[in-house]
């Protein structure tokens, strides 16, 4: 889907702009040298006109076997996501962030209006049904932005060539976002690459499982 | 487990599987199995008539939870168990229960305090029916999850245990032995130390029916409301029903294996205060598995 943005913001862009676009390659591990998943890897431009004329897009964070999917989804500001529910059950999935405040009613199927997310920051997601379910929405500030895989890797493509401030965050970061700034210089000629190295913290979510003493589900 | 229990059972248990998968909406199937042992049994008074035994127990448990709005959701359904003992091969029995509970969210959000009211019905068939009994409970509960490492709740349950007497009086007492009522409180918190591992401390009293079973004792006779033989812990064994009170504690570590499923070592000590100073004691180290689809 980042891809599939990135694309749709590169063709609005000038076509001198398309002529030097540029790519980046990012590496993510922690600090044991663990490739790290679902972090999310934002380029600022420093020239804030290289940002100019995105129209954000329309995007879907699905609930499937009682969880969010993706766990992560990096979206560009004034995106309207969707909560499709593909379980047989129904959901009632709210947030409390001050990114965004929202509750949907129960609902099953595709029958839930879609949010829009109008202002940047960290949005978390839950299911008042189901306790454990927890799932992240990034709202970015720049539209080129994408995350990392099982691997670790990620790539930002089709981005004017030019300077850019690059940072990462990841649910389970133990430090800012600010720490992880970089300065990055894309040329159209060869892409670039980075490696982060991050600190997580041990992420402890609400059990899915009631053990022999606890209250059982639901 | 006898062929009448199985020939009732086992299709109601098939018929509750088949609408709930026909039923295609949120059911919960877990299923629990433990391995323990208890050093005594039969609540027997002195260390001399106390039984020891291992068992081993499994349970299957099918809840349909219907939200509707508002913080509240019913939950209905059933679980099927059955426990094998080492040695009291009497003691052997079969359970089937059928819950329907009532469950308010006090807010939104997994850290909001809820509230639960639920009943059951249960009927327990054991290797040697005189301990054949129905069971009713009542509960009410309480929690609050206060972050991602703590969780609370309390629990106050009545119940009661009708089980099917001989009729004839034993040493002028009635032979109904096996019957009980008790009203219990127990609260309960668990801390998660990781991701996978937790930490549960829980404390209980309860007051009210207890069964002891030991050779015959007239001390005890003068003390009981009801006696009957309880030929499952031998030919000279006699079950005598008192009032006591019982403080029970319990510490479970569980490690999360998936997040499907738990294994957990647990250790729970009771204390019982009967009438007449009859006090009996009781130790229960458990290993558990647990497993919710």
């Amino acid at each position: 889907m980042a891809k599939q943005f990135i694309g749709t913001v590169g063709l609005m862009l000038l076509g001198t702009a398309l002529a030097q676009s540029a790519e980046m390659r990012v590496l993510v591990k922690d600090y044991k040298g663990k490739l790290v998943a679902d972090a999310v890897v934002l380029a600022v431009p420093v020239d804030p006109r290289s940002a100019l004329h995105a129209h954000p897009p329309t995007d879907a964070m699905d609930q499937v076997d009682k969880q969010f999917v993706p766990y992560v989804k990096p979206i560009y500001v004034g995106s309207t996501v969707r909560f499709p529910n593909s379980d047989n059950i129904r959901h009632q999935v709210y947030s409390f962030s001050p990114a965004k405040k929202f509750e949907l009613p129960l609902y099953a199927g595709t029958g839930a209006p879609p949010v829009v997310f109008d202002k940047p920051g960290v949005v978390v997601l839950g299911c008042n049904i189901h306790d454990w379910m927890i799932g992240y929405i990034y709202v970015s500030e720049t539209p080129f932005f994408t995350k990392t895989g099982p691997l670790g890797t990620a790539v930002i493509t089709d981005m004017p060539a030019g300077e850019y401030i690059v940072r990462l965050w990841h649910p389970s970061m133990d430090h800012t976002e600010e720490t992880t700034n970089r300065r990055v210089t894309l040329s159209a000629d060869s892409p670039a690459s980075a490696e982060w190295q991050i600190g997580l913290k041990p992420s402890i979510r609400v059990p899915r499982v009631s053990g022999a003493a606890s209250p059982s589900y639901p | 487990m006898n062929c009448k229990f199985a020939r009732t059972l086992l299709p109601a248990f098939l018929i509750f599987c088949a609408v709930s998968h026909t039923a295609r909406s949120d059911w919960t199937v877990a299923t629990a199995t433990a391995l323990s042992h208890d050093d005594n049994v039969g609540n027997a008074l002195s260390y001399t008539n106390k039984v020891s035994d291992y068992s081993a127990s499994a349970t299957v448990s099918m809840l349909q939870l219907i939200p509707f709005g508002e913080g509240y959701s019913l939950a209905a359904g059933g679980d099927l168990s059955g426990q094998v003992y080492d040695h009291l091969s009497g003691l052997r029995n079969a359970s089937i229960d059928g819950l329907l509970s009532l469950k308010k969210k006090w807010g939104v959000g997994a850290f909001a305090t809820w509230t639960r009211a639920g009943i059951s019905v249960g009927r327990t068939d054991y290797q040697q029916g005189y301990r054949d009994a129905t069971i009713y409970r009542a509960s009410l509960e309480l929690g609050k999850r206060l972050d991602e490492r703590w969780n609370l709740w309390a629990k106050y349950a009545f119940e009661r245990r009708a089980a099917t007497s001989s009729g004839d009086e034993i040493y002028g007492l009635s032979s109904d032995a096996f019957s009980q009522k008790g009203r219990s409180f127990a609260v309960n918190a668990r801390y998660s130390l990781s991701q996978r591992f937790s930490i549960s401390l829980g404390a209980l009293l309860r007051h009210g029916d207890v069964v002891s079973t030991t050779p015959p004792a007239g001390y005890i006779f003068a003390d009981s409301k009801a006696v009957a033989p309880d030929p499952a812990f031998g030919p000279d064994a006699y079950a005598y029903r008192l009032d006591g009170t019982t403080y029970s504690g319990r510490l479970v570590a569980e490690y999360s294996l998936t997040t499907h499923s738990l294994i957990g070592c647990g250790f729970q000590r009771s204390e019982t205060h009967a009438r007449g100073g009859n006090n009996y004691s009781d130790s229960l180290p458990q290993l558990t598995w647990n497993y919710q689809f």
